[in-house]
């Protein structure tokens, strides 16, 4: 068991969870993520590692609610206790000196790349941080993450975000006002990990993202969650879950992570009728 | 190799001392061979074939007292057993079926447990018939073997069943020093087991949130029930042993963290996780996935009773299972208990070739689960939304016999045919997990991603870390990890006292 030391709601559809792990602690890397299991008929569930604290021995865990095992973490209350804790599990980000990166996260994506925002700085790049998000409401960690960021900039929805053309615009505009701009990161739902690679294939940018297909393990014994980049298939709990967006077989990854969709709707359906009553 | 070298020293004479024991005698004596002959072979009770298709609980139902007496005196408690040399943990089988005869269980039970820590599931799982059972004498008798395997379950469940709970001390001075077994499979459960008992303080660190290995997230309910497997689990933690799960060693801390916190050796017992695909077209279609996909989730995870579990799994009409060995029964007995009108095997070689236990093939067949042999699959087909709805298989002939002495298939042009299948599993192998054993410096590893030892110490390339079961033999035998683990904690014994 995994005792809970705070629990908060950081917006309306996002929590915070921060969880007693102190070998997970120690060994934590940016980029890495861990599995959860909220309770005892939970599934495990992957959630990126958005901080840690080596002396607390705590880490950080960051959601959306979106169904049955993201609503049941919202749930946990300061003093309770997950049923497992996993981690640190995937490759560490890659994380050099390249001069100039721009990091873009939509939702809980956020959270995700802020230890990478805070390495990149530390190896010296210029950081640029761009935040996607339904609209203001929608974007937390904002103090958190300007501290470790040369640049932070928002690019909210309610603005027309859906033909990608906004993101668009912005994502050119820092390119051209940086020579020195050679790499982008992006984490969050798996639409925006789409468009932004679509961009910056135009602006021929390197620009790696975190899938997140379905697992089970995340020990890489499975394989259910493969993915196929630049012609080969990878199981991204041990490959990734960082990848090159530009290579990535997308209509494969999206049909992929609908498998499910059917049960999952249900499931959440009784879980919603059984958490209201 | 030859009997003598399987056979560990002194135990040929320690087979003869039990056998001349009076009771012994007396036993052999009461009952004529001739007469012993005449008994046939006593079947497994079992659930109807109808009835089981529809549960996941166990299959056998397990002899009771009475029949395993009976079948205890076909054993002829031979002066030259075969059976013994055919055990790879040469478990004194003579002198527990005769304890079984006399009605001494428990007697029965701690003899199969001098050599073999989990006698509940190898009874269960054993490949019998090409071990022990294969080579006991009644079959040159032209009789069939006495039933080994059935007898070791009987022993181990009755004794369970009885609360004649079975309790030992540690046999060993506790040297104190610390030990660390990596992966709770048979492998790691039994080295842990027998460095516990020789006084170490050994710690177990598990990858997922259960402990068993294989025998937790591969093997189903219906041939080894979770129940019989917790027990032997607690014996084992009885013993002294503790077991940290949710411990992925090379994530959440390496061996040489391990090292710095004060273990003085290792055992690696990370077994063959890493399940192979064939690269054919399709592979990626949603419904395509691995057997160990598909049985975690309904094993580990369980998922045949979502949605109260939270964990989802397929549930089709038609399921299509690729392979032929005890992994691909497990998952198309699988298919059929969550409902699949047709589950079919197929796979590339033919009957005599396939390398699932005997009783799971006819079990299999019984159920009506369909077989289509010298078929392998080039193609899989999908809808618009990337959902597998059908194969593309070829058909082979068997031509020259091929490194494994088995027939080699071949494919015939022009055989390319469809099938219907909403559901693929693939369960043509598995090798070594390479997470951690390819993070280590200096670990020598086979052509295979294995690791190499020395097979008679287990020791790896690296001093003081060994390693055994699955991830030194790819897929294996349970018995088999059962015995690298054995021979690694002697070694390991042996090595610390040394130095
Ligand atoms: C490596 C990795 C790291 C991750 N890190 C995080 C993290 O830090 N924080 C976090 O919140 N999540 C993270 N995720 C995603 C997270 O694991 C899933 O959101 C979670 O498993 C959802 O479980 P659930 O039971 O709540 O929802 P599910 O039952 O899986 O889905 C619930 C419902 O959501 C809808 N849905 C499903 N997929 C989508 C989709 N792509 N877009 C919109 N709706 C959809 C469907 O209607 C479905 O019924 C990560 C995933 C991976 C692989
Ligand atoms: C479906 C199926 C059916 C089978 N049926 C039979 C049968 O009927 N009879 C038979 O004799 N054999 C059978 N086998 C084979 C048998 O189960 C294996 O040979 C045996 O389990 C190998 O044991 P092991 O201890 O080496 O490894 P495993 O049982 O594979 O256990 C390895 C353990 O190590 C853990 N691990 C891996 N890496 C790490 C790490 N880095 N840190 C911490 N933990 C880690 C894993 O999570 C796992 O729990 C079957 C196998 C399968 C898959
Ligand atoms: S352990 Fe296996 S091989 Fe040995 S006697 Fe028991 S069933 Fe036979
Ligand atoms: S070989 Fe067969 S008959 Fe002889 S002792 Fe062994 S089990 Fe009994
Ligand atoms: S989640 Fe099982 S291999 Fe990646």
């Amino acid at each position: 068991m995994t005792r809970v030391v705070l629990s908060e709601r950081l917006v309306p559809n996002i929590f915070h969870l921060v969880v007693d792990a102190p070998d997970i602690a120690r060994s934590a890397r940016p980029g890495q993520f861990v599995m959860v299991i909220p309770d005892e008929t939970g599934e495990r569930v992957p959630i990126n590692l958005a901080d840690w604290d080596k002396n607390q021995g705590t880490i950080d865990l960051i959601f959306m609610n979106l169904g049955v095992s993201t609503r049941k973490l919202a749930r946990f209350k300061t003093g309770d206790s997950l049923q497992a804790v996993v981690g640190p599990l995937g490759r560490p980000a890659e994380i050099g000196s390249f001069g100039h990166v721009l990091l873009v996260g939509g939702c809980y994506g956020l959270a995700g790349l802020y230890p990478l925002a805070r390495e990149f700085k530390q190896k010296g790049n210029k950081v640029t941080f761009l935040a996607e998000g339904r609209d203001e409401a929608f974007i937390f960690w904002e103090d958190k993450i300007r501290k470790v960021s040369d640049d932070f900039q928002q690019v909210l929805r309610a603005d027309c975000f859906a033909s990608g053309h906004d993101l668009g615009r912005i994502i050119g505009q820092i390119k051209e006002a940086s020579q020195e701009l050679s790499r982008v990161v992006v984490m969050g739902c798996s639409y925006l990990l789409f468009i932004v690679s679509n961009i910056t294939r135009e602006l021929n940018l390197k620009t790696m993202v975190n899938l997140n297909p379905i697992m089970i393990d995340g020990t890489g014994m499975c394989g259910a969650c493969r993915v196929t980049v630049n012609g080969q298939t990878h199981f991204a709990c041990v490959d990734g879950p960082e990848f090159d967006g530009h290579g990535v077989d997308w209509t494969e990854y999206f049909n992929r992570r609908r498998a499910f969709l059917r049960q999952e709707e249900l499931a959440l359906a009784g879980y919603l009728n059984k958490t209201l009553d | 190799m030859s009997r003598d070298e399987i056979l560990e020293p002194g135990l040929r004479e320690r087979l003869a001392r039990q056998r001349e024991q009076e009771w012994r005698k007396t036993l052999r004596q009461a009952v004529p061979a001739r007469n012993r002959l005449e008994i046939p072979r006593h079947k497994m009770p079992e659930q109807p074939p109808d009835q089981r298709a529809g549960n996941f609980l166990e299959v056998n139902l397990g002899y009771s007292l009475d029949i395993a007496r009976e079948e205890a005196q076909r054993c002829l408690d031979c002066g030259d057993p075969g059976c013994v040399s055919g055990c790879p943990v040469a478990i004194d089988i003579p002198t527990f079926i005769k304890y079984i005869e006399a009605g001494e269980i428990d007697l029965a039970l701690a003899t199969i447990r001098e050599t073999n820590g989990l006698p509940a599931i190898c009874g269960r799982v054993c490949p019998q018939e090409v071990q022990c059972e294969k080579h006991c004498n009644l079959i040159k008798a032209r009789k069939e073997s006495v039933a080994i395997g059935h007898l070791e379950r009987f022993a181990a469940d009755y004794v369970r069943r009885h609360d004649q709970a079975v309790t030992e001390s540690a046999c060993g001075p506790a040297t104190g020093e610390k030990i660390a077994i990596i992966g709770s499979g048979p492998a790691g459960l039994t080295a842990a087991a027998d460095l516990a008992r020789l006084g170490y303080q050994v710690t177990i660190f598990e990858g997922l949130h259960l402990p068993g290995g294989v025998l937790t997230y591969g093997i189903p309910e219906f041939r080894l029930p979770r129940s019989i497997l917790n027990q032997e689990i607690d014996f084992i933690c009885s013993l002294g042993v503790e077991i940290k799960t949710n411990f992925l060693v090379g994530r959440t801390a390496t061996l040489s963290d391990l090292s710095q916190a004060g273990y003085r050796a290792f055992f690696i017992g990370t077994g063959a996780g890493l399940p192979s695909f064939m690269n054919v077209p399709g592979e990626n279609l949603s419904g395509v996935c691995s057997a160990n996909e598909y049985l975690t989730r309904v094993n580990l995870m369980k998922a045949a009773r979502f949605p109260e579990y939270d964990t989802p799994v397929p549930v089709v009409k038609k399921a299509a299972v690729i392979g032929g060995g005890n992994v691909a029964m497990d998952s198309v007995r699988t298919a059929l208990r969550l409902g699949a009108r047709e589950a079919t095997i197929y796979y590339r070689r033919s009957r005599v070739e396939m390398p699932a236990r005997v009783e799971e093939v006819k079990h299999a067949e019984e159920e009506g689960i369909k077989f289509n042999f010298l078929t392998v699959p080039v193609r899989y087909l999908g809808d618009d939304k990337g959902k597998l709805n059908g194969i593309v298989l070829q058909r082979l002939t068997l031509g020259e016999p091929d490194a494994s002495g088995r027939r080699r298939p071949v494919p015939v042009p022009g055989s390319e045919f469809e099938v219907e299948a909403e559901l693929a599993v693939v369960a043509i192998g598995q090798s070594p997990n390479p997470l951690l054993i390819r993070q280590v410096d200096g670990l020598n590893l086979g052509r295979w991603g294995n690791v190499e030892v020395n097979p008679s110490t287990m020791a790896t390339s690296l001093e003081g870390i060994y390693a055994g079961g699955d991830a030194v033999r790819g897929g294996a035998t349970v018995i088999l990890a059962m015995g690298d683990g054995r021979r690694a904690a002697r070694a390991i014994d042996q090595w610390l006292t040394k130095c």
